[in-house]
């Protein structure tokens, strides 16, 4: 206990263009249960103000704090300092759009996957509210729900060999919505729909299954399986297609 | 934000679906070949005989002329299959390099080992097969011979290893990739896969050492 | 100039501003939502527990309906809802939640046969019929008669918040985030729109649309230990303040969780003694069951959040680093139960304690937690004071909650009057021409300007914005907390005065420059000091205890003096807010009685009134 705390901060501010991205460093004595987010507002509000990150709910649960701390891509606020060494070194989420010192923008990336995946649920039924409302199995609506936790901090994709190398690869977070609308029995898209939007190398067969997705998830979801099976998904859509096809030419 | 007025990212092409099987099951032919030719090289151990016995057995079957033909095919076209997925220019190897240092991430690193070895491979399996296809039928004397012969003990000494890692790290790729190692299996199947390789690799080294070594 | 024209403009894209958004796009008018985080990162989401409504479909919620729902709110508000308002809800609440699934928020269903659960600890068995079998359920929330409140899990907020995001992504609204509103541009009668920082560049942009709705959430920011998120600060509900025309309704009306997390305030659902878990003492003994001896541990969460401070008043708490706290004790649920129902509190415990629930006890304590206090508007979610005006949700007084919300008619709310308050700003869309004055418009964005400039120059002192707040913070919850007296509430209000003057004379430390931090806190410090004191004040001012708002010194309920709605007006250049009231509601389809839990006695109002006022039911 009683540690001194040193912080190694990725520093740029893109309204001063000419002041140059550096590394800056702060300590502070360490208190019991401290988080990263206790820390980082102790710093700003004693030591520097201009010190730019975000931190929305500070529970876990928004997705706001996503950064990468030595080395891992993870979120802040539930990130504790007992767990780490004294020397701490915070970088912004590499791939998304830099905001400021620790901020990344992950807003508009995901409102663009938004419409990449046509993220919603795609039915032509109209909502009548009159009627009792269809019945779905509760294990069913289990399984949606355990895709639906993603909280879009951006680690999986920050984490990304392929989105690094690539910038218009979906990533795991969009191919885990797919997932989750492909399991909606609600959502009336065919697999043959799905396959329109991520059966590419932008897509499922841009995966090369390096798991750091998996690795850094803060909120555990199963990216791995869910990858894997839309990689057989999509596989097998587009076998069907070929047979499909070649029994019409014969 | 304005909203993109576009039905679908790309056109539903199904080429790059193909390509994924394609590369997978030329990865896994390969693997089964290899693991072929192993069983085939570990013979040496047993001594010259044992070996003679073995390739005259896959010779009457015609084996080894299906292999002349089919592996280099696969071998080519798995190389330009897997190749699509390394980046060329300098910017994106630079990106995988800094992600995987800074990401100090197992598998990450792994996949940074499987180009370059593949790189290597390419180079050194096409040399390999080019002599053993010309020199015609698998003789344990011939072949004591010329990896006793200037240089090729080290040549194998360096392909051996980088081929074996290759084809184990391939292995548990296409298992993660295609969801057939699910994320409850993985730490297990890494173990057994790291245990497999050790003994793999000890065995064809050693295969290596009774043909460097063995006089006939 | 960045400016841009649209019909509605939502200021908060939580869940009851997208559901307007949602309403008004279906019905071809243009939207912007506006946020200071990404859709799907506001406050909303942090709700784990639940919507309620009257489905009935589960087996302990047989023979719900919404009279019953609409009986528990009433009571629930210790009567200073407005019945009118809080009937829309509890009837329009179903018909919203099977329109969410329809939307696609995959609430949890029911499952038919025999299973078990805890109540007070104990465990009890129930069988849930064939024929509902995948229809939506519900489980037990707070203080509520029937099992109502309809859930995903324990993320019901996140859930639904997808969905609404969803909803909006595939209507095209444009939701732009990292926006934020720090004024409203109005002539006086009519509402025009927004002057809006961007916080990722710190410039100034214009949104003029023909209705503006603030939709903004809650200010539990205000107060030093809140569960809320940090963006739940008021600067919103400053914003509409700071027009000297609209009102703040009921500001005491601040309610308290029992169990935030020590010391990080995080909040663990009501949920865990919804489904069995027990509060224990320094001895680990329970004692819930000695002050509410009907239902312990369930009772409504003022009650126990006021009894577990009487508990550690009279001794019993667990003395640690972070002052005294209680336990909760959930590790008789099981495994399996915590690592599904409960896997969120699991996390939190796991994450932020390093605390293991199904071994260990989990320290909390009471903190602030909701405002049933906000921008007081009448049923259509249109403000008082501004034509063009709206807001919902937390951030709006519209009036269901009185001086008491349950668990998970918040949530409920969000969507519920979203959807109402959307299909009225629909109706005031079609009939109202947007006409603004552009001088008028270039007026407010250079008196924004201004407030920068002198900001960024410390050109009216160099107080530090932070030690400023630091000290609002620890007024409030010093003084105007779960308990409250007088003498204490009185010294909240001199402090803050003393506050808001020192908030006048904020200079930056920083230089401000792009998405600085500090700019942000200085540009609303003053307006949170102000709503600091509209709250104070109004705590001061009402001599009565009545559900969330315990007046030490005056214990008992009065409806004979204060069956009403305060609305704190701060008038320009007034250095104090100026308080009036209005009836609580404009009639009464239940007469004010007995809410059967809480203690303290009851004045009764005259009775002649009251029957006057009474609705004749069943003509």
């Amino acid at each position: 206990m009683a540690r001194t705390l040193t912080f190694e901060i990725f520093r740029y501010n893109p309204a001063i263009p000419e002041q140059k991205p550096q590394m800056q460093c702060f300590t502070l004595a360490e208190t019991a249960n401290m988080t990263l987010f206790i820390a980082l507002n102790r710093l700003r509000e004693e030591q520097d103000p201009s010190l730019v990150f975000d931190f929305c709910c500070r529970a876990g649960i928004c997705g706001s704090c996503g950064m990468v701390v030595n080395g891992r891509p993870r979120l802040a606020c539930q990130t504790k300092t007992a767990d780490l060494p004294e020397r701490i070194i915070l970088l912004p989420l590499p791939v998304f759009k830099l905001v400021g010192d620790l901020s990344v923008d992950t807003g508009v990336w995901f409102r663009d996957m938004y419409q990449k995946t046509r993220s919603w649920i795609h039915t032509k039924k109209a909502f009548d509210s009159d009627q009792e409302e269809e019945r779905m199995d509760n294990a069913v609506a289990e399984q949606i729900y355990e895709l639906e936790r993603c909280v879009e901090c951006g680690c999986c994709i920050a984490a990304c060999g392929t989105a690094r190398m690539r910038d218009d690869f979906l990533g795991a977070a969009s191919l885990n919505r797919i997932a989750r609308f492909a399991l909606d029995p609600r959502d009336e898209r065919t697999d043959q729909d799905y396959f329109e939007i991520i059966g590419n190398d932008y897509g499922i067969f841009g995966c090369m299954g390096l798991l750091a997705c998996e690795d850094v998830c803060p909120k555990h979801l199963p990216l791995q399986n869910q990858l894997g099976f839309l990689r057989r998904k999509m596989g097998i859509t587009a076998l069907k297609q070929l047979f499909r096809k070649s029994s019409c030419a014969s | 934000m304005s909203i993109h007025a576009t039905m679908h990212i790309v056109s539903p092409s199904r080429r790059d679906a193909y390509f994924d099987w394609l590369q997978m099951l030329t990865g896994l032919g390969l693997v089964i070949f290899m693991a072929l030719h192993t069983a085939l090289n570990l013979s040496i151990i047993f001594g010259a005989k044992s070996l003679d016995i073995v390739a005259g057995a896959l010779e009457v079957l015609h084996l080894d002329t299906l292999a002349h033909v089919f592996v280099p095919i696969l071998f080519l076209v798995h190389f330009v299959l897997a190749a699509r997925k390394i980046p060329f220019r300098v910017d994106g190897q630079l990106a995988i390099w800094r992600d995987a240092r800074l990401l100090n991430h197992r598998d990450t690193w792994l996949w940074i080992v499987q180009t370059i070895s593949g790189m290597v491979i390419l180079i050194l399996g096409a040399i390999h097969m080019w002599t053993t296809i010309t020199a015609g039928a698998v003789q344990a004397a011939s072949s004591v011979a010329r990896v006793q012969s200037s240089g090729w003990t080290m040549f194998y000494l360096l392909l051996i290893p980088l081929v074996q890692g290759h084809v184990f790290i391939g292995l548990y790729r296409i298992g993660v990739k295609w969801g057939v190692i699910t994320d409850k299996m993985r730490p297990k199947v890494v173990k057994i896969l790291v245990i497999t390789f050790a003994g793999v690799l000890i065995l064809a080294l050693l295969a290596l050492a009774r043909y460097a070594t063995l006089t006939i | 100039m960045y400016t841009h024209n649209t019909d509605l403009l939502v200021i908060g894209a939580g869940l009851s501003g997208e559901r307007i958004a949602v309403e008004a796009a279906q019905a071809g008018f243009s939207v912007i939502c506006l946020s200071i985080v990404p859709a799907r990162r506001s406050h909303s989401s942090a709700a784990q527990g639940g919507m309620q409504a009257a489905l009935g479909n589960c087996a302990l919620g047989e023979n719900d309906h919404p009279d019953v729902h609409f009986a528990d709110t009433v009571k629930g508000s210790d009567w200073g809802c407005d019945q009118e308002v809080a009937r829309m809800f509890a009837n329009t609440a179903p018909i919203e939640m099977r329109r969410l699934a329809h939307w696609g928020v995959p609430w949890n269903r029911v499952v038919a046969g025999t299973s078990f659960y805890f109540k007070g600890g104990e465990k009890f068995e129930k069988t849930e019929a064939k024929e509902k079998a995948g229809l939506i359920t519900a489980r037990s929330f707070g203080g509520t008669a029937k099992w109502r409140t309809c859930y995903t899990s324990d993320g019901t907020g996140h859930a639904v918040m997808c969905t609404m995001d969803n909803k909006c992504a595939e209507l095209g609204i444009a939701v732009l985030d990292r926006k934020e509103a720090i004024a409203l541009i109005h002539d006086g009668q009519k509402c025009m729109g927004a002057v809006v920082r961007c916080l990722r560049t710190g410039r100034l942009e214009t949104y003029l649309a023909t209705a503006t709705a603030i939709c903004s959430g809650g200010f539990g920011r205000l107060y030093a230990a809140t569960t809320n998120a940090i963006i739940c600060d008021g600067g919103a509900a400053a914003m509409a303040l700071d027009t000297g025309l609209v009102p703040i309704g009921n500001p005491e009306a601040i309610q308290f969780h029992p169990t935030g997390i020590v010391p990080t305030e995080i909040l663990v659902t009501e949920g865990c003694r919804g489904d069995g878990g027990t509060l224990l003492d320094v001895h680990e003994e329970r004692f819930m069951h000695i002050y509410e001896p009907q239902k312990a541990e369930l009772a409504s969460r003022d009650v126990v959040a006021r009894r577990m401070l009487e508990h550690i008043r009279a001794g019993h708490g667990v003395p640690s680093a972070y002052g005294e706290h209680l336990w909760l004790d959930i590790r008789h649920l099981g495994d399996e139960h915590i690592s599904t129902k409960l896997r969120e509190v699991d996390e939190i415990c796991q994450n932020f304690l390093g605390v293991d629930p199904r071994t260990q006890l989990i320290p909390v304590r009471p903190t602030q937690h909701y405002t049933m206090a906000g921008i007081r508007t009448n049923k259509t979610g249109a403000a008082y004071g501004l034509k063009g005006l709206f807001s919902a949700g937390e951030a709006a007084c519209w009036d269901m909650h009185g001086f008491n919300r349950l668990g998970g008619n918040s949530l409920a709310e969000t969507v519920v009057a979203g959807g109402i308050i959307g299909r009225y700003v629909v109706d005031y869309l079609k009939n109202t021409d947007l006409c603004f004055s552009s001088a008028l418009v270039k007026a407010e964005l250079a008196r924004q300007q201004e407030r920068i400039d002198d900001l960024m120059a410390s050109r009216l002192g160099k107080e530090n914005v932070y030690a400023v707040r630091k000290d609002m913070q620890e007024a409030l919850t010093e003084g105007c907390f779960v308990f409250r007296n007088a003498q204490g509430l009185q010294r909240c209000v001199h402090i803050l005065e003393e506050v808001l003057d020192r908030a006048g004379k904020i200079g930056l430390a920083s230089n401000g420059l792009g998405a600085n931090h500090e700019l942000g806190a200085a540009l609303k410090i003053q307006g949170q000091v102000r709503l600091a004191l509209c709250v104070a004040t109004a705590a001061l001012a009402r001599t009565e205890s009545r559900g969330s708002h315990n007046r030490e010194d005056y214990p008992d309920r009065n409806d004979a003096q204060w069956l009403n709605r305060t609305l704190a007006y701060w008038p320009q250049d007034n250095r104090a807010p100026k308080l009036e009231y209005e009836e609580a509601t404009p009639y009464f389809e239940i007469p004010p009685g007995d809410r059967g839990y809480g203690g303290g006695s009851i004045i009764p109002a005259d009775a002649e009134k009251i029957a006057a006022k009474t609705m004749q039911n069943q003509e």
